[in-house]
């Protein structure tokens, strides 16, 4: 195993000191819908909620309601799409949950993650002053460094925002949506 | 020059697990993270100490009253974990999970028989059949090792399906492969120069003491002694694997003069960071 161990001096990083801020898109909605139901159609269900629905929401979930706003899809072989974003303490996570036709958790897949960290490093910016200090020629001088050894991050909030999503599929989008036929 | 490369992330294990694929056309690379996302969740399902259908919870209810069988896979990762607890004297050891509860950090399970206070890693035997029976009652956990191997599977089943460079990321353990060497940026305290590994085709894993302020998911056990590490300290190792590399870190942050000698052995290396701010290289 070959691994070689680099501290960058400060210095070479002096010029990016503005707030951090590490973040990563991994599918659009279109993608992620498009992985979920592989061939289906997708009809947008948005909705706002009452205020006595994210009561009843909050009380089941037993999870604070952020925003009114659902944005839902229900696809043509009866299942849902929900597209949701919870907030940790310092990062802003977009994500997606594919449910069947019985409200049953099929998948659960990151949309996007955007850390924001007073001090930390910014990494997409450091890479030049970083990569011509250090490392020769043959490296990628055009590469970010997305690699971070260490970062544990907690799932609980996105944890907490599927329990959140699944009392709102039960209390309010199912029973609409069987109410419509 | 890179070529396109797939990224996506799902929360599993805890955390969050990204994978990042390159040299496979949209459709197959997206096929091939579906299937590594798959590996990753059949090792969660098998050795997950959280969940009370997972074989571990079984053998933490069972293997004290009988031998009970798992998968090949679980088998063993145990006895992965069980050469390490002996290679390091005991300073990592898989059956700490009854102290871990104490704290806080796990559940408790239900399980019907207490864990005995003076069970440790060398009551548990691996029998033939893939069978596991303790010679006394204790819960095992397979925390961190467990989340090692769901990466190396996951990495080795990129492979597998054609991937040039990949690179799968579980919170603190990363493994990648690829032509060219990659720099993965280590967390640090802020303001000192920023750590940097370069690697090729390894892995990295990181666990650090935290304050106590600072989460519970941050206690580390020394498994001789039993007592929770003074904070301060944080690691990373590079191994060729990564179910080696997470459970070397703990072997680091334990007893760092006798880590040596087991680094050595695995050719492994590792960083320690020390609360006096210095980066200490091991085996030196």
């Amino acid at each position: 195993m070959h691994a070689r161990f680099v501290l960058v001096p400060l210095a070479a990083l002096a010029a990016v000191a503005p707030p951090a801020i590490h973040a990563a898109t991994y599918l659009t909605v279109a993608q992620a819908q498009a992985l979920m139901f592989p061939g289906q159609r997708l009809t947008p269900d948005f909705l706002d909620l009452s205020t006595t629905q994210i009561a009843a929401i909050e009380r089941d979930a037993q999870v604070k309601v952020l925003t009114p706003q659902v944005r839902a899809w229900r696809t043509s072989g009866g299942g849902w799409f929900l597209a949701d974003q919870v907030y940790g303490k310092s990062e802003l996570i977009a994500y997606a949950v594919a449910l069947d036709a019985a409200g049953a958790v099929q998948r659960v897949e990151i949309l996007s993650y955007q850390e924001a960290h007073g001090g930390e490093v910014r990494l997409p910016a450091w890479r030049a002053q970083f990569i011509g200090k250090h490392h020769g020629d043959a490296m990628h001088l055009d590469e970010d460094i997305r690699n971070i050894s260490g970062a544990t991050i907690s799932c609980r909030h996105v944890t907490e925002g599927v329990r959140r999503l699944l009392s709102t599929w039960a209390l309010v989008l199912a029973p609409q949506a069987h109410a419509r036929g | 020059m890179r070529v396109a490369e797939v990224e996506r992330a799902r929360p599993l294990l805890g955390t969050f697990v990204s994978m990042r694929v390159g040299g496979l056309p949209p459709a197959r690379a997206q096929r091939a993270i579906d299937l590594a996302f798959a590996e990753v969740q059949a090792v969660q399902r098998r050795m997950s100490f959280h969940d009370p259908d997972s074989e571990l919870s079984q053998l933490n209810r069972q293997a004290a009253r009988r031998a009970v069988t798992v998968h090949p896979q679980t088998w063993r990762v145990l006895a992965r974990a069980l050469r390490i607890a002996a290679a390091s004297g005991g300073s990592f050891d898989p059956s700490v999970a009854p102290r871990l509860v104490a704290l806080g950090v796990l559940p408790a399970p239900a399980a019907e028989l207490a864990p005995d206070p003076a069970a440790d890693w060398r009551d548990v035997r691996l029998l033939p059949g893939f069978r596991v029976r303790f010679r006394r009652p204790l819960w095992l956990d397979l925390g961190g090792i467990a989340k090692g191997h769901a990466v190396d599977r996951a990495l080795a089943r990129l492979r597998r399906c054609g991937a040039t460079t990949a690179c799968v990321d579980a919170g603190g353990d990363l493994r990648l492969f690829g032509p060219e060497e990659e720099a993965v940026a280590l967390r640090g305290p802020r303001g000192r120069p920023r750590p940097v590994v370069w690697l090729r085709d390894g892995a990295l894993a990181s666990s650090a003491v935290e304050p106590e302020d600072d989460a519970l998911s941050g206690r580390v056990l020394d498994g001789r002694r039993g007592w929770a590490l003074a904070p301060g300290r944080r690691v990373t190792v590079a191994a060729a694997q990564a179910w080696l590399a997470d459970a070397l870190t703990k072997v680091v942050l334990a007893d760092p003069p006798q880590a040596r000698d087991v680094l050595a052995r695995c050719a492994a290396q590792a960083w320690l960071h020390t609360p006096d701010g210095g980066w200490h290289r091991l085996p030196r």
